[in-house]
């Protein structure tokens, strides 16, 4: 142990003494955090037109389901899904489906909708049948909200949710008008009397009865929170900014190996594995001191600058473990890298390009659910992917340890497979020689 | 006198190397004797170092230290030799007591007998007033003197040193060498490459001289001087054995 303290002790005057290398660790997954959070603000607010599965759970079995299904059928961004194994889908099932995370958004509509529609649209029409001295269409007393309700992976961007919301709120509209000028038809009221009428205020005050209302859904389906700039960005680039760790590990390691000092290491019995031990420990530390000065900024700094705080769910002692298994990650690759190149040259521009190109497939640069199906599943060869995917379900799904679990296990597997290769390298590298 | 290094017929062709670089080497150090292991470039004294140090396999042959073998007895070993590596082997952004409370740590040595250790050797090495500044700031003679030290921090019963001299002035180059003897006065025994025939001629009981891998002569400098034709120096019976053309 205390062959291994000598080591962190070792690489933190060495650290300290690199300020250069310091402030890459720190100054600049900082600045990406408040540039990236800053410069996305607006556009995280956009949404580009994909097609995506949309779950929906028809209680109601009735005209204004089938109007909403019709119209949503007939989109071209959205495939609905309101059957699975030939069963109608339930309430139930919907959760249990976007519980699983494969699915983004869920529609349920509720049980009585299309009496409510009729009931208020009889009102209506009571109303300027009074006007005109016709009819009377059965009518009671309005409820004061009816919901079509909408259920969200708390990932999916504000936009995303915007246009799902509009289209569904189309769709209503359209039932409700048809089924307005139906009732008025039956007290016998001509179409143009029917399209001044419907135009009025009175009109949309009444049907605004049958909402939509939109609500995030976590693990538990309890109401969390949407994904925004700085819930995206922070973790995102804190995750970049530590494995960027790779620039100072693997160019100690190679320095160490320019100047000898790996030598004087390689010719005291038994100190090999410690050093490697104490550098792995150290490295992991410090990215994990990373994780935490970027969180500090979301929650500190970021709302001076005009943006939100970030919000870091309601376990976020569970980010701790998260951090620690990213953190050895990154380590372990910034260890592979200086193990397996020679010079400072070839690591350093394949070091950065590499965690670049790791970082765009994991999500870093772009949300994964906007990237197509093949990047989608190439991203899960990425460890900053389930980095963010766990911190997600942390900040953003009000996820608690237990959830993160698997992403734990890939993240340390991960780290030991690059730590076997470093060791199988450095091993043949020295029986090569000879 | 017992045999502190005994090497017997050892062989070593490097993969892709065009000529053994160990061809039926026999090498015997005695204990307590400072032994020059002299040869032109390319003679396999490197190779031979790195496989008593272990850093290196040989394919034939045997190489012992006070009677442990050189591979299969590596990590014992280790302990009971120091090496001084022809490169500053150290880090170069720590400072030199820095360095040798990292390196005694790894050596399982207490903050005080590495504290002690590294007292008395630098004071002996003059690098007792640059011990706080970084190793990069030093000249070339105080890098190879606290290389050295660096070496001799675990008190190794063996030491072998690689051209321990190379590039520094004269002045360091004579402290070296006085401590080096002072150091062998005390029981220890030296194996010592150079190319500097005088300094090695100063230095040695015995000398023994290798090419392309082979033995060649050994014996000490002043009866190898006696004993070969028309030689008045070490350097004369070198190139004698040797000849004159140059090296790759």
């Amino acid at each position: 142990m205390k062959k291994i303290l000598a080591t962190i002790q070792k690489e933190w005057i060495l650290l300290r003494r690199d300020v250069a290398g310091f402030m890459l660790l720190f100054l600049m997954p900082a600045v990406l955090i408040v540039v990236m959070a800053m410069v996305q603000d607006a556009p995280f607010k956009d949404y580009q037109e994909l097609r995506f599965d949309l779950l929906l759970a028809d209680n109601d079995h009735s005209r204004l389901a089938d109007e909403i299904k019709f119209g949503l059928k007939q989109s071209k961004n959205f495939h609905v899904v309101d059957s699975i194994d030939g069963k109608p889908l339930t309430e139930e099932r919907l959760m249990a489906l976007l519980k699983g995370g494969k699915y983004r958004v869920g529609i349920v509509i509720p049980q009585g909708a299309t009496a409510e529609v009729i009931n208020a649209a009889n009102t209506v029409a009571n109303r300027i049948s009074e006007k005109i001295g016709m009819g009377k269409l059965p009518a009671r007393e309005m409820r004061d909200s009816m919901y079509v309700r909408m259920y969200f992976d708390p990932v999916s961007k504000p936009t995303f949710r915007m246009s799902i919301s509009f289209a569904l709120d189309k769709y209503i509209t359209y039932s409700c008008s048809n089924l307005l000028v139906s009732r008025l038809g039956k007290l016998g009221m001509s179409q143009g009397e029917t399209i001044d009428t419907a135009q009025s205020d009175e009109f949309k005050r009444i049907f605004q009865g049958i909402g939509i209302k939109e609500e995030p859904l976590n693990e538990k389906g309890e109401i969390t929170k949407f994904i925004s700039s700085v819930q995206h960005n922070v973790p995102a680039w804190a995750i970049f900014g530590m494995f960027f760790i790779v620039i100072p590990i693997a160019g100690n390691m190679l320095r160490e190996r320019e100047e000898r000092s790996a030598l004087r290491i390689q010719l005291i019995p038994h100190a090999q594995n410690y050093v490697a031990l104490g550098k792995i420990f150290f490295y992991t530390l410090i990215c994990s001191a990373q994780f935490a000065v970027m969180c500090a900024i979301g929650l500190w700094v970021l709302p001076h600058l005009g943006l939100s705080a970030l919000y870091m769910g309601q376990h976020p002692m569970a980010l701790i473990p998260i951090a620690l298994c990213i953190a050895l990650s990154a380590t372990a690759y910034g260890y592979l890298v200086g193990v397996v190149f020679k010079t400072a040259t070839q690591a350093t521009p394949f070091g950065a390009i590499s965690v670049v190109i790791m970082s765009a497939m994991g999500g870093i640069w772009v949300p994964l659910d906007l990237l197509p199906g093949v990047m989608q599943n190439l991203a899960k060869v990425s460890p900053l992917h389930w980095g963010l995917d766990a911190i997600n379900h942390i900040i953003l799904r009000n996820g608690s340890f237990s959830n993160v679990i698997p992403h734990l296990i890939v993240l340390i597997v991960f780290s030991t497979v690059l730590l076997l290769i470093s060791l199988y390298v450095s091993r043949r590298r020295t029986h090569s020689i000879q | 006198m017992a045999h502190a290094i005994e090497i017997t017929n050892l062989h070593k062709t490097y993969k892709g190397g065009w000529s053994p670089a160990l061809d039926g080497l026999n090498v015997h150090v005695r204990e307590g004797q400072v032994m020059g292991l002299l040869g032109p470039n390319g003679a396999g004294k490197s190779t031979t170092i790195n496989i008593l140090c272990g850093l290196v396999t040989p394919d034939n042959g045997t190489a012992t230290i006070f009677g442990k073998d050189c591979i299969a007895d590596t990590l014992t070993l280790r302990k009971m030799i120091g090496v001084v590596p022809q490169q500053i082997a150290m880090f170069g952004n720590l400072t030199a007591w820095e360095n040798f409370r990292y390196i005694g740590s790894l050596y399982g040595l207490t903050d005080k007998q590495t504290k002690d250790r590294a007292h008395d050797l630098l004071v002996r090495l003059g690098l007792d007033k640059h011990a706080d500044k970084r190793i990069n700031r030093y000249s070339g003679g105080m890098k190879r003197r606290a290389n050295i030290i660096a070496s001799l921090l675990h008190q190794p019963s063996l030491i072998i040193l690689d051209e321990p001299t190379a590039g520094v002035d004269v002045q360091s180059r004579a402290m070296i060498l006085d401590f080096l003897k002072e150091y062998n006065q005390k029981g220890k025994t030296i194996v010592y490459t150079s190319h500097l025939m005088e300094e090695a001629e100063q230095i040695c009981d015995e000398v023994v001289i290798i090419d392309e891998g082979k033995f060649i002569v050994s014996g000490a400098p002043l009866e190898l001087i006696n004993n070969t034709t028309d030689c008045k120096r070490l350097e004369d019976v070198f190139l004698h054995y040797t000849g004159h053309s140059v090296r790759d």
